[in-house]
């Protein structure tokens, strides 16, 4: 290729053009800086000295919750919070020690909210929620050593009740970043709702958040407020919570662990919905600590967990009032259907012992569900077969979701031959269906499912949604069961307490006269020879229990479960017996023990053995 | 010095030691002394590609701009593969222990192939054909830039096609066109494709205490910085909008505005005037070439230069909007340093051969 000196005077002269234009516009910026530096010097020089514009974030205080009768459920208090201006903050380790030496927190905590509060650069970080008078004193006498930290006025949610209703109204924690990319409402460091009510009501009890913009100097004094914008307070909001026999479940089921769940059989209002152990609320009501957290997640005995919605138990006998119901509309069992009762059966080629180990002799639909009769079930375990238990079952709403507004309710399970080879790799055993007929073998329920399912028993049949706020009512899908089935399910359950051969007849006396079935599910394979009294108390039977009253037109239907209480009848039965004579205005009053408890004890020994009936 | 353009040196030594001292400053306010050593290391490493590259033969290697051109946009289309997400960017490539930028090197590649079609029209008036191939040639590696995306870096490309249509020598009709088409693309850009925080930036220039928190925080704070610097300013390492972390991006983007607070209007004076001789020199190589390959190069490289000067200058001024573009050879980045070494040493490659008779 050959190069021929092109004529460049044209491209020289737009060259220097350039370069005149660029010149021309550097100059343009020396004279800017002129101008800032030195005319106006002085002005930006005030500036950086009183440059300390600070976002002081104002939290909304949270709704306040009432109960049904209008007591404060949830409500705030005043606290003050310590901030940390981060891009203020000269001496870290000074602060911190600073910090620690106060007893704010110890210096773990303080590194790890430090350094989160340097990622957030110009936010203002809450370092503590509740400062003592003593420590809010300390930091305002050291305000020029330390002018990074700022005491602020807040308030803090606060319950008068305690841990008695911990479960229900759930946990605070710190929004996390996606809720905060999802909810513009939502700030840094801003606590919402985790679980329970303060989770699910988070729109209407959280507000939003306001905040101020103060200037600053270097000490970190007030010079001026530029801009305010104060904060929407949450909304206050109304739940069917009855508080009272909240307190009565509550100190019914004192020391043990278990929960209660009672609701208006109507309209499915929860009354009360009570889980022990539970926390103190407090812990979760500002910033809980790792480990603290920790702590309770480790606990064994799960205080965290809400047993109410989320703990599956085997229903035991409670589930036969259920079967009696769908027995008569199927039309498999008449009432006046009996069946004899030796103590024990041999179906399948496997015997099933009844929990009376003499035996019932003859017993018909009513006596059945009185005397808890097992040998009754069995044969009409056997003539159902499994698929009609698990459809009655699922009619009264077993192994779904009742659709409360709480999360993490758990749904059960009800069994099917589809289902055992799925999970369990192997095909349904007949004998199995047998121990299903007594509410044992893999066959959970949760307590609230319990509720809605007997609810379904006393209101003409209607499986109603459980829920804490009115307007969340439904009126329930209509089940198409005849009435003189579920009359026949009730007059059975009304002899359980008042019937002379009832399981639970020691409560008969002293009060409103209600109606339920007691229940006891093994936790564990019975060994022969060992009282349940001798067992390790991990090991001991579940005691449950469902009620209702009054009988002419039932208002509230209890469920109860007492883990490893033992029998239903005497663990879990007073408790309902409580709370439904709370409601309906009468004192405790507890029946003597009627002289048929031994039997009991020995009954319950067979009655382990009876569900342990199916091949495995 | 008939080979070396001594003036030109002189500027980049003046930048560099700015570069290496304020340097020195943020790594104090940020805690990582790491940076400034880094820095100089990339400093010198980028010296020393200047001076390989002035030895070179600009016009072998614009020979070999397709091949280098071709090989650029296949990297660049291959980034979203190869690159990790950081910073919400896919613009970083790691190799090894480092990560480098390609975007950087691909301007200069790009430089040189508008160079080498240049070469190809001796006439004074671009003619259509000429203005499409070289609208294609620069807006190919913008555009996958822009993808990244790395709106900061798609930016400065603009001023190669802009001067290449400058220096080619475009009807002043068409020069109309493009302004109206670029007040349209502009416009549309602002209703349909800028996120708000980038319309916030801009409107933040008319009014600085518009969102004190927000775009504003950081035009503020660095009116501030540069400001209260007075005309001698607080002292090495002593400026409390950089060592109190109010400055942003202080080590890359608003590295001028530390220089400007800790040494007054002084010094910042003195770093714009060495910027203003190394663009000046540069122009002036251009004019000086041999041919007009030469010439195309080196004024790409100057208008390249003076535009990110200006740009990052007037954003730290509070009269630009905050664009992401970077300072040359003073803020914190081994890519930048050596592609901008690599660029200078074309133009001291050009200033050698300005005689040349080969």
């Amino acid at each position: 290729m050959t190069f021929v000196r092109d004529d460049l005077r044209p491209l020289q002269r737009r060259l220097a053009g350039l370069l005149a234009g660029a010149l021309a516009l550097l100059a343009l910026l020396g004279v800017r800086l002129w101008v800032l530096q030195v005319t106006q010097g002085d002005r930006w020089q005030r500036a950086a000295e009183n440059n300390r514009l600070r976002r002081v974030p104002l939290e909304a205080p949270r709704g306040t919750v009432t109960d049904v009768h209008g007591n404060v459920v949830l409500g705030t208090r005043p606290a003050f919070q310590l901030l940390l201006f981060p891009e203020e903050l000269t001496a870290p380790e000074e602060t911190m020690d600073f910090l620690v030496r106060i007893d704010v927190a110890n210096i773990k905590e303080l590194e790890l909210r430090f350094q989160r509060a340097r990622r957030t650069s110009h936010l203002p970080s809450v370092v503590a929620d509740d400062l003592s008078w003593r420590q809010v004193a300390a930091i305002a006498a050291h305000k020029t050593d330390y002018p990074a930290l700022e005491v602020h006025p807040a308030t803090r949610r606060f319950s008068p009740e305690g841990p008695l209703i911990a479960h229900l109204a759930g946990q605070l924690s710190e929004a996390n970043p996606e809720q905060i990319a999802a909810n513009p409402r939502l700030r840094p460091g801003q606590l919402v709702g985790r679980s329970g009510l303060e989770a699910t009501y988070d729109e209407v009890l959280g507000g939003s958040p306001g905040n101020i913009i103060l200037v600053v100097d270097a000490l970190g004094r007030h010079i001026s407020q530029v801009d305010q914008e104060p904060p929407t307070p949450g909304r206050p909001m109304q739940i069917t919570l009855d508080m009272a026999l909240q307190r009565e479940a509550w100190a019914a089921l004192e020391g043990e662990s278990g929960a209660v769940v009672g609701l208006d059989p109507h309209t499915g209002a929860i009354r009360v919905l009570v889980s022990t152990p539970a926390f103190d609320p407090a812990i979760f009501a500002g910033r809980v600590t790792p480990a603290r957290w920790q702590e309770l997640l480790q606990d064994p005995l799960r205080p965290l967990h809400n047993r109410a919605l989320q703990a599956l138990y085997p229903p035991g006998s409670t589930i036969k009032p259920l079967y009696v119901a769908g027995a008569v509309m199927d039309g498999l069992r008449t009432p006046r259907d009996a069946v004899h009762c030796s103590g024990a059966v041999t179906l399948h080629g496997h015997t099933y012992r009844c929990w009376l180990a003499g035996g019932h002799g003859w017993v018909a639909m009513e006596a059945a569900v009185e005397v808890s009769c097992d040998t009754y079930f069995y044969y009409l375990a056997r003539d159902a077969g499994l698929e009609r238990l698990a459809r009655w079952s699922q009619l009264f709403g077993f192994g779904r979701a009742t659709g409360i507004e709480l999360a993490g309710e758990a749904r059960g399970l009800v069994p099917s031959d589809d289902w055992s080879r799925r999970v369990r790799g192997h095909p349904w055993y007949a004998g199995e269906t047998i121990s299903v007929g007594i509410g044992q073998g893999p066959i959970l329920t949760t307590p609230i499912q319990l509720a809605v399912a007997y609810a379904a028993l006393v209101n003409g049949g209607r499986l109603v949604r459980p829920h804490l706020t009115s307007d969340r009512a439904v009126p329930g899908e209509a089940l198409g069961i005849p009435e003189q089935a579920l009359a026949e399910a009730r007059k059975g359950m009304e002899l359980v307490v008042l019937g002379g051969r009832g399981t639970a007849r020691r409560l008969a006396g002293g009060g409103i006269p209600f109606a339920g079935k007691t229940g006891t599910s093994q936790v564990v394979r019975k060994r022969d020879g060992v009282r349940w009294q001798d067992l390790p108390r991990e090991q001991r039977h579940h005691a449950l229990f469902v009620g209702y009253a009054p009988l002419d037109d039932p208002k509230l239907v209890v469920a109860v479960v007492v883990e490893h209480g033992g029998e239903g009848s005497r663990a879990a039965a007073p408790v309902a017996a409580r709370v439904l004579r709370r409601a309906f205005g009468d004192g405790v009053t507890m029946a003597a023990a009627p002289t048929g408890d031994q039997n009991a004890v020995q009954g319950q020994a067979a009655h382990e053995q009876a569900g342990e009936g199916g091949p495995s | 010095m008939r080979r070396l353009d001594i003036w030109l040196l002189l500027a980049v030594v003046v930048i560099g030691v700015c570069s290496y001292l304020a340097q020195g400053s943020t790594a104090q306010a940020l805690a990582s002394p790491g940076f400034a050593n880094r820095q100089m290391v990339w400093l010198l490493v980028g010296a020393g590609m200047m001076v390989l590259f002035s030895l070179a033969d600009y016009r072998i290697l614009t020979r070999l701009a397709p091949l280098l051109y071709a090989v650029s946009l296949l990297v660049l289309a291959a980034m979203p593969v190869l690159a990790p997400m950081r910073s919400g960017s896919r613009a970083w490539l790691p190799i090894g222990a480092y990560t480098i930028q390609p975007s950087e090197f691909v301007r200069v590649v790009t430089i040189l192939a508008v160079a080498a079609l240049v070469r190809e029209y001796t006439s004074h008036r671009l003619d259509f054909r000429a203005s499409v191939r070289l609208t294609a040639l620069v807006l190919a590696p913008a555009g996958l830039i822009a993808l990244q995306p790395d709106l900061g870096v798609a930016l400065t490309y603009v001023p190669i096609l802009l001067t290449a249509f400058w220096l080619g020598g475009l009807p002043w009709r068409v020069w109309g066109a493009l302004a109206l088409t670029g007040v349209l693309v502009v416009g549309g850009a602002w209703t349909w494709y800028l996120k708000p925080f980038q319309k916030e930036r801009v409107l933040t220039v008319v009014d600085a205490e518009r969102d004190p928190f927000g775009a504003g925080y950081q035009q503020r704070q660095s009116r501030i910085a540069v400001g209260s610097g007075g005309l001698t300013g607080k002292g090495l390492h002593s400026g409390t909008q950089s060592q109190l972390r109010f400055l942003p991006a202080q080590h890359t983007d608003f590295i001028f505005a530390v220089w400007a607070e800790e040494t007054g209007f002084v010094g910042a004076l003195l770093l714009l005037v060495a910027y203003l001789l190394l663009i000046s020199r540069i122009f002036l190589i251009a004019i000086a070439a041999r041919d007009r390959t030469g010439a195309v190069l080196a004024g790409a490289v100057g208008a390249v230069l003076a535009i990110q000067t200006l740009v990052n200058v007037g954003m730290v001024l509070g009269v630009c909007p905050i664009t992401g573009i970077t300072l040359p050879l003073m803020s914190y980045g081994g890519s930048s340093m050596l592609a901008t070494g690599i660029a200078l040493g074309l133009v001291l490659s050009v200033w050698r051969l300005r005689y040349a008779n080969v």
